[in-house]
């Protein structure tokens, strides 16, 4: 009998070959393995916010194993004494067996927890980054656009999230929900009424959120995740002006692999991170709160960290109430219904907003240092402040308490402090823009100030400057054009110092180079260069 | 009228002035007769200042006026009568409050503020105890129960569960789930629950010192009151939380976001510089 | 690969035949990487020389780091396994169960990571390529073959010639659109004025839940109070005595029952009996208010006894209790409601009507 020989050398070719047959991937997927990839630390903010998605799909999945999503009324009869023979509802109950009874059950809880925090975190800084370097510019504006949308549709992950195990604190989280709904006009007490299905809390509550947390919004999610990275595959990453450096090409590394084991390497960086925190410190230790009792509640009551802008906003509303013949709007509805509605979406149009102002319809593919746009980083300063006061103000009971400082006047500083110290971080940022602009322009003009002193034979005192181009024949350096990028300002970054030995304890063979940027590899070997001298 | 010359005859003097001796002896009588009468209208009207130091105080309670008299009394008055502005009178505060004031050290009082401030005690625990006399034979009041404060699981497992429902119901909203404490308006304070001790808890659960609600024994029965400090005690107290080296104070959400961007953002950061530089 | 490759100009000469067996293999790759429109202009290997002492360090660490990764992994397993976990009261073992865990997947992961970012950035070698962009618009004859083809499709569809067409697919389309709609919206809605007495203006002290009679006020446990369990300058949250009054379902019950000292009772009867609403809601020195921010709904219950102030904890607000817990503070518009209260024949609180202001946060309809 004829016996077909299994080669096993051949066996990669054979699939390769076989994949190709039906699917021809041979040249995509060169593509794919060659694509190539600019390189800045700020660059991989997003991915922050990616891999923590990604911990919190794997732990959350874990999690519903064994969830139970009912508001049945049980007695609890488990492993925590504090809380045996205690009156809660199946959702308390079943989050209390799985951080008591199931074993590693507390660890995973609080990876999923402080995962979600990270995730937030890392969009509002890799949101930031996008802002003040002008990412979000043509042709980049629906990837824009997208993102706030995941900020917001994080947002409600979190909240229909740390809402389901129904315990004291997310229940009065529950209680405001149902006012900002009820403090709609016309419309709000039927909505309430219908999400909660009758008055609050009903039973359906944390059935709903359930689903809505582990099936509605993480697929939202996902898609609008894949149609954000893939945005950024098909429009390639922005890159810093810099050598070699133009708006129509990208200078970095290949995909594969240097870029892909760095992005492996990171992704392992960020779920070691979730992983120590989960373990180090303690979080939502929902035990202690109790379950949900309208009559209960606890001073410092707050929201996660990303809602707390809205309570700050809350807390900060002065008790203006509109009055229409027999109707009235609260005062809950502006912060709470208007102001977040209005946060969430305006900012998806700036950029078309400053395009339209800046009459500036050119395809952008380089970023631009935030000096450089005196405008926008002021405007994003006085973003970022308003969130600031706003966030600090919602946990502005925790703050007068540990530092001594009265209640009411937490208040007062929150409610001037968001009005005043916006404008005036908007001046600020623009006045130090300028100047680090005018610093830059100096600098080029007249070269790097290296701090030594020359005395002339007339008797005055000059600091000697090194050019950083060419110079003319009276010795002046000729003035050069800003390109966008960083201007060396200091002696080392020119390569003045000697190069440092490395190694800890032993010296290896091959001294570093001074820090260069690798758009100006070593291509040949290093000119001698004058030493500086003060004499003559 | 002749009645010029009777009036002057009834204010003319005698017609030769006295001795020296005399006189002298007439000064003094005058003297003592005039401080008579001082003295009787004085003990007449004044209050009875003096009815207190009869034999009627209990040793204890003579060693607690004398600290009484030393460190107490330009606020809270004599015989703790109260002082307008100042301080408070004691009659009827008794014991517990006493003890509690004082046990803690926020009385003596540094100054007059929004609240009184938990701080060093000045007296030991045998001075507190005379004060503490002292007030309640002054005019009665709460007194500190004798006996444990708190319950043993092994003969009471559901004093754990019931002392914590009852600290939800009562005692959270303003110390906290954590027992951390919590601002109150206006500079006053819960204060945090986490170095308490049973007496102190009870006695002011008893008396309801300054801006805390008086919790009678009608209201909490005296157990209800040691199943609380039994869970204040072994569960906030002495459990260590199961959730990680570091419970961020309990406070929750606002501790739980500087975490994030403090360590796990800033660590983040870091990596990603060494990862990719800055080109 | 340690020979440096250094191509200064893009290589837009004569075409590379891949198949050519004198090529290396980093040609062919830069063969391919050009039909991309990638051009490697710098691939140089990190070390001198092979295997370089520099190189088999950096390779040492690495190989450490994917130890640690391998310790951290296992002491991962054995502590999940072998440590004590089941929750103890005090200071035990187990209290570190989890800290345990988080530090060894810490520690591996991080391994791990760090082993792979040490091999990416010291071991490969340094490459700087540059990748030309496409982003210019489509060509036009591009842009306006698509355009003619869209047009082309609604031409075909012949809507615009067919006016009753038109018409028609307006007409059939609507109702699909609604009745997809309709269940997920006619399912969920509920009307919050159908029941009777209606939900929004009633609490569980309506009189209707009681079979007509006064309901009294009880504890958590369902004990009904006198007035003596409360002590002078104390408060105690109660709840309606009908089944079920403490629990969730009458979550706008809560109310907060104050014994007030006698000068401080004297001006809050003062302020109730010149309100049409709160007169002679009080008894002797007692005063009910309603527990439910009229803000946000979060219980109310920070009662301070000398300031008479009650400060709710979500958004403080505070209410003056001596002037019928009208709001001085914060972001609170409405008073909270005051519960009348009697005592009936045994001795008991028992409220005399329902609350008569609207209990809870505002909304719309609320006059």
């Amino acid at each position: 009998m004829k016996r077909r020989k299994l080669d096993l050398a051949q066996a990669p070719a054979a699939f390769g070959r076989g994949v190709d047959e039906r699917f021809q991937a041979a040249t995509p997927l060169r593509g794919l393995l060659n694509k190539v990839f600019p390189d800045h630390w700020s660059f991989l903010l997003g991915e922050i916010a990616l891999f923590s998605f990604i911990v919190l799909l794997l732990t959350g999945t874990f999690l519903t194993l064994f969830f139970d999503p009912s508001m049945k009324e049980v007695a609890y009869q488990g492993a925590y004494p504090a809380l045996r023979g205690t009156e809660m509802s199946a959702a308390y109950e079943s989050t209390l067996r799985l951080s008591f009874e199931v074993r590693g059950g507390l660890f995973m809880r609080q990876m999923h927890h402080w995962a979600a925090l990270l995730f937030m975190a890392s969009i509002v800084v890799h949101m930031s980054r996008i802002f003040f370097t002008g990412a979000f510019r043509k042709p980049r504006e629906t990837n824009w656009a997208i993102g706030v949308t995941l900020f917001l549709l994080g947002f409600l992950a979190g909240f229909t999230g740390y809402s389901l195990p129904d315990d004291g604190l997310s229940g009065t989280g529950l209680r405001i929900a149902s006012a900002i709904m009820l403090s709609i006009p016309v419309v709000g007490t039927w909505l309430s009424a219908s999400i909660f299905g009758g008055e609050f809390p009903g039973h359906l509550i944390i059935g709903r959120f359930y689903i809505a947390h582990v099936l509605l919004i993480p697929g939202i999610l996902l898609a609008l995740i894949t149609v954000h990275l893939g945005l950024v595959f098909k429009q390639k990453h922005t890159q810093w002006p810099g050598p070699m450096r133009t708006n129509t090409n990208v200078v970095g590394e290949r995909m594969f692999p240097r870029y892909a084991l760095k992005q492996g390497g990171f992704f392992m960086s960020v779920f070691g991170v979730i992983a120590l925190m989960a373990g180090l410190f303690q979080i939502n230790p929902i035990w202690l709160f109790g379950p949900y009792r309208a009559s209960e509640v606890s001073s410092a009551s707050q929201p996660d960290w990303y809602v707390m802008f809205m309570d700050g906003l809350v807390r900060l509303m002065p008790s203006w109430q509109l009055y229409i013949g027999d109707y009235s709007i609260p005062p809950l509805f502006w912060p709470a219904v208007v102001g977040l509605g209005a946060l969430t979406t305006v900012p998806m149009f700036y950029p078309f907003i400053e395009s339209r102002r800046l009459k500036d319809k050119q395809i952008h593919n380089l970023l631009q240092r935030p000096r450089d746009n005196p405008e926008r980083t002021g405007i994003g300063a006085m973003a970022f402040t308003f969130f600031l006061i706003a966030t600090i103000s919602g946990g502005n009971d925790v703050i007068a308490d540990k530092f001594h400082i009265s209640l009411n006047a937490m208040t007062w500083v929150g409610r001037i402090g968001l009005l005043v110290l916006p404008p005036l971080a908007y001046f600020v940022a623009v006045r130090i823009c300028l100047g680090l602009q005018q610093h830059d322009r100096e600098v080029l003009a007249h070269g790097v100030e290296t701090g030594i002193i020359r005395r002339l034979p007339s008797g005055q005192f000059v600091e000697i400057h090194q050019p950083l181009g060419p110079v003319d024949d009276h010795g002046h350096p000729v003035p050069l054009e800003y390109g966008g990028w960083v201007v060396p300002k200091k002696m080392n970054r020119l390569g003045a110092l000697a190069p440092a030995v490395k190694g800890f304890f032993f010296p290896v063979e091959k001294p570093t180079e001074a820090p260069v940027s690798p758009g100006m590899p070593p291509v040949s070997p290093r000119e001698e260069r004058e030493e500086i001298t003060s004499a003559r | 009228m002749t009645s010029d010359t009777r009036l002057r005859r009834v204010f003319s003097r005698r017609r030769s002035a006295p001795s020296r001796v005399r006189r002298r002896i007439g000064a003094a009588v005058r003297m003592l007769a005039a401080l008579a009468l001082a003295g009787g209208v004085y003990t007449a009207f004044a209050p009875g200042a003096f009815a207190e130091d009869s034999p009627q105080l209990s040793t204890t309670a003579q060693e607690g006026k004398q600290l009484f008299d030393n460190s107490c009394i330009s606020c809270h008055g004599r015989e703790a009568q109260g002082v307008v502005g100042r301080g408070p009178s004691l009659i009827g505060a008794g014991a517990a409050a006493v003890e509690f004031q004082v046990g803690t050290g926020r009385m003596p009082m540094t100054r007059q503020e929004a609240q009184a401030e938990e701080k060093q005690p000045l007296f030991d625990k045998t001075q507190t105890k005379q004060l503490a006399q002292y007030v309640q034979e002054l005019g009665g009041g709460p007194q500190l129960p004798t006996g444990e404060l708190t319950e043993s699981l092994e003969q009471n497992p559901e004093a754990l569960a019931r002392g914590g429902e009852l600290f939800r119901v009562n005692c959270s909203s303003c110390h906290g789930f954590g027992g951390g404490g919590g601002a109150l308006s206006s500079g006053k304070f819960a204060p945090s629950l986490h170095d308490a001790s049973p007496e102190t808890i009870y006695a002011a659960m008893l008396t309801g010192p300054q801006n805390m609600p008086v919790f009678g024994d009608n209201e909490l029965t005296p157990d209800e009151k040691r199943q609380i400090i039994t869970y204040v005690t072994m569960q906030l107290q002495e459990d260590k939380d199961p959730g990680g080296l570091f419970n961020l104070g309990r406070y929750g959400p606002v501790t739980e976001g500087l975490a994030i961007f403090a360590v796990g953002i800033t660590i983040l950061v870091f990596t990603a510089l060494w990862i990719a530089g800055k080109s | 690969m340690t020979t440096v490759h250094h191509e200064a100009t893009d290589a837009g000469g004569e075409p590379v035949d891949v198949r050519d067996p004198r090529l290396s293999r980093f040609e062919i790759v830069k063969e391919g990487a050009r039909r991309d429109d990638i051009e490697i202009v710098t691939y140089e290997s990190q070390f001198q020389g092979h295997n370089s002492k520099a190189e088999r360090r950096v390779v040492r660490n690495i190989a450490l780091l994917f130890l640690i990764a391998f310790l951290g992994g296992l002491a991962f397993v054995i502590f999940y396994i072998a440590w004590p976990w089941q929750f103890e009261l005090g200071s035990t073992l187990s209290d570190y169960y989890t800290p345990i865990l988080g530090l060894t997947l810490a520690v591996a992961l991080f391994g791990i990571g760090f082993a792979i970012l040490a091999w990416a950035k010291k071991l490969l070698p340094h490459e700087v390529s540059i990748q030309r962009r496409h982003d210019q618009p489509s060509p036009s004859d591009e842009q306006l073959i698509t355009g003619q083809t869209m047009l082309f499709v609604a031409d075909e569809l012949g809507v615009q010639r067919r006016p009753l067409l038109k018409g028609a697919v307006a007409l059939g389309v609507l109702p699909l659109g609604v009745a997809a709609a309709a269940p997920l919206i006619g399912g969920l809605i509920e009307n919050p004025h159908k029941d009777d007495p209606p939900m929004m203006f009633s609490t569980g002290f309506n009189q209707a839940f009681n079979g007509g009679k006064p309901v009294r006020l009880t504890r958590a446990d369902g004990s009904p109070i006198r007035p003596e369990d409360v002590s002078t300058g104390g408060q105690m949250t109660v709840f309606p005595g009908i089944p079920g009054g403490a629990t969730n379902e009458w979550a706008d019950s809560p109310t907060l029952l104050i014994h007030l000292r006698s000068d401080d009772a004297q001006e809050t009867r003062q302020a109730a009996d010149a309100d049409r609403r709160n007169k002679g809601s009080m008894w002797g020195d007692y005063v009910a208010y309603s527990k439910i921010c009229t803000h946000a709904g979060c219980p109310a219950s920070l009662y301070e006894q000398q300031t008479n102030r009650l400060l709710c904890p979500c958004h403080q607000s505070q209410f003056m209790i001596t002037r019928n817990a009208q709001p001085i503070f914060g972001p609170a518009t409405r008073r909270l409601p005051m519960l009348p209260l009697d005592v009936d024949e045994e001795g008991f609180f028992v409220a005399k009507s329902d609350y008569k202001d609207t209990v809870g946060p505002d909304f719309w309809e609320r006059p």
